[in-house]
């Protein structure tokens, strides 16, 4: 009877060991990086997340009905041109246009950011700040005489290469085209404008021939895998000239790239 | 609407600071004219005088210096500096010289245009107008 009854309290004693044992929280494995993390002090990590919640708190406090507001790093190139009028645009210099005019699209790059979001939750947008490296090849619609010398001349020469800061606006709209909870394309439109951080040339300085601003209407397609990534292809039109009464330069932009949400990389 | 204008308001601003950054131009006009200029032999190809227009295009021709320091000589002998100048409105180049034969000569051409390759100075004598055409080649 004794022998009976110290076995079963061997037993319970046993299970309530391991029963005890088995709630005890378990300490998950941390890597040194991690514990790092944990332990030491971060200080400009700290400030870019006190930052942000500064900007979030009051982003969300202004702009009610914008939400959903996610913010994405924004990379491509562009190919531009330049349409030019020089009217009745006189100068004291002369520019050969056998040198000049090149009706191509020439390569540059952008870089910057851009905030997606919705609208009243029905209305999706995108507002994008990127800094612009522009090239453009240019055509000149009215070519020019230097008699008696033979050829097209130009008392104006325009300027191929501009570092713009560009700020847009588009509306997003989503096309139903294939399987939408893995990839989705969007139609998007809205203005730009471009502020010229570049000085003028030479050639144009004599005039201060061009403008700071310009102003784009934007029109594109864009392709959104899973949130993964967007490959973005948009053209720009521009509105308002480049450049000041008389001349008129039209700068039209094919921009390509990709967009990659901003906290997959930070 | 109100809770927007501060952010219009800064976007703004900072537009408006960019675009105060604007550089001296008094200067640009007549030193682009003088790069244009300088370093190159220019050569004669046509001269008018009033209606009449002399080519010497694929001939021997008359030509002129003009260096980056400043200095100038032509095909005449004539030695001496050159400088370019903006007086009512007008470019100009004002020449000061001597002749091979040591007198000394100053003249001043209105520069009607002036390119990389191309340049049309002009002047006037008791009311003809005398145009000269030159080229780089």
């Amino acid at each position: 009877m004794f022998k009976l009854k110290s076995i079963t309290l061997i037993i319970l004693l046993m299970c309530l060991f391991y029963s005890s044992n088995a709630q005890t929280p378990t300490v998950p494995l941390r890597t040194q990086e991690e514990q790092d993390k944990l332990y030491l002090k971060r200080p400009f990590s700290d400030k870019v997340a006190k930052f942000k919640q500064q900007i979030g708190k009051s982003w969300d406090k202004v702009f009610v009905n914008f939400t959903d507001n996610n913010t994405y790093l924004v990379a491509g190139m562009n190919f531009s041109n330049q349409t030019v009028r020089t009217g009745n645009y006189a100068s004291s210099f002369n520019y050969s246009l056998s040198d000049f005019n090149k009706n191509t699209f020439k390569p540059g790059y952008l870089a910057g950011f851009r905030v997606d979001g919705k609208y009243k939750q029905m209305h999706q947008y995108s507002f994008a700040m990127t800094l612009q490296k522009i090239a453009t090849g240019t055509r000149y619609k009215e070519l020019g005489s230097l008699a008696p010398f033979i050829g097209s001349y130009s008392s104006f020469k325009a300027d191929d290469q501009f570092f713009n800061l560009s700020i847009a606006a588009h509306y997003k709209k989503l096309i139903v085209l294939g399987d939408t909870a893995k990839y989705k394309f969007y139609v998007v439109a809205g203005p730009s404008i471009d502020t010229r951080l570049s000085a003028q040339s030479a050639d144009n300085l004599v005039n201060n021939n061009y403008q700071r601003f310009l102003l784009r209407g934007d029109l594109g397609v864009e392709f959104d895998n899973s949130g993964y990534y967007t490959l973005f292809l948009h053209y720009k039109q521009g509105i308002t000239s480049f450049t000041k009464a008389p001349i008129k330069a039209n700068v039209n932009s094919v921009e390509l790239g990709m967009v990659i949400r901003a906290s997959d990389l930070f | 609407m109100k809770k927007y204008l501060q952010y219009i308001l800064a976007i703004t601003i900072a537009a408006t600071q960019l675009a105060s950054c604007t550089k001296d131009t008094e200067s640009a006009e007549i030193n682009l004219a003088q790069t244009m200029l300088g370093n190159k032999t220019w050569y004669m190809d046509f001269k008018q005088t009033g209606t009449s227009l002399k080519t010497y295009v694929g001939q021997s021709t008359y030509f002129i210096n003009f260096l980056n320091n400043g200095s100038t000589n032509d095909s005449d002998g004539i030695v001496g500096s050159y400088t370019v100048e903006k007086v009512a409105g007008q470019l100009q180049i004002h020449v000061q010289a001597q002749t091979s034969s040591g007198s000394a000569t100053e003249y001043v051409y209105d520069i009607e245009s002036v390119g990389a390759q191309n340049l049309i100075l002009s002047f006037q004598i008791s009311g003809v107008k005398t145009t000269y055409y030159y080229s780089t080649k």
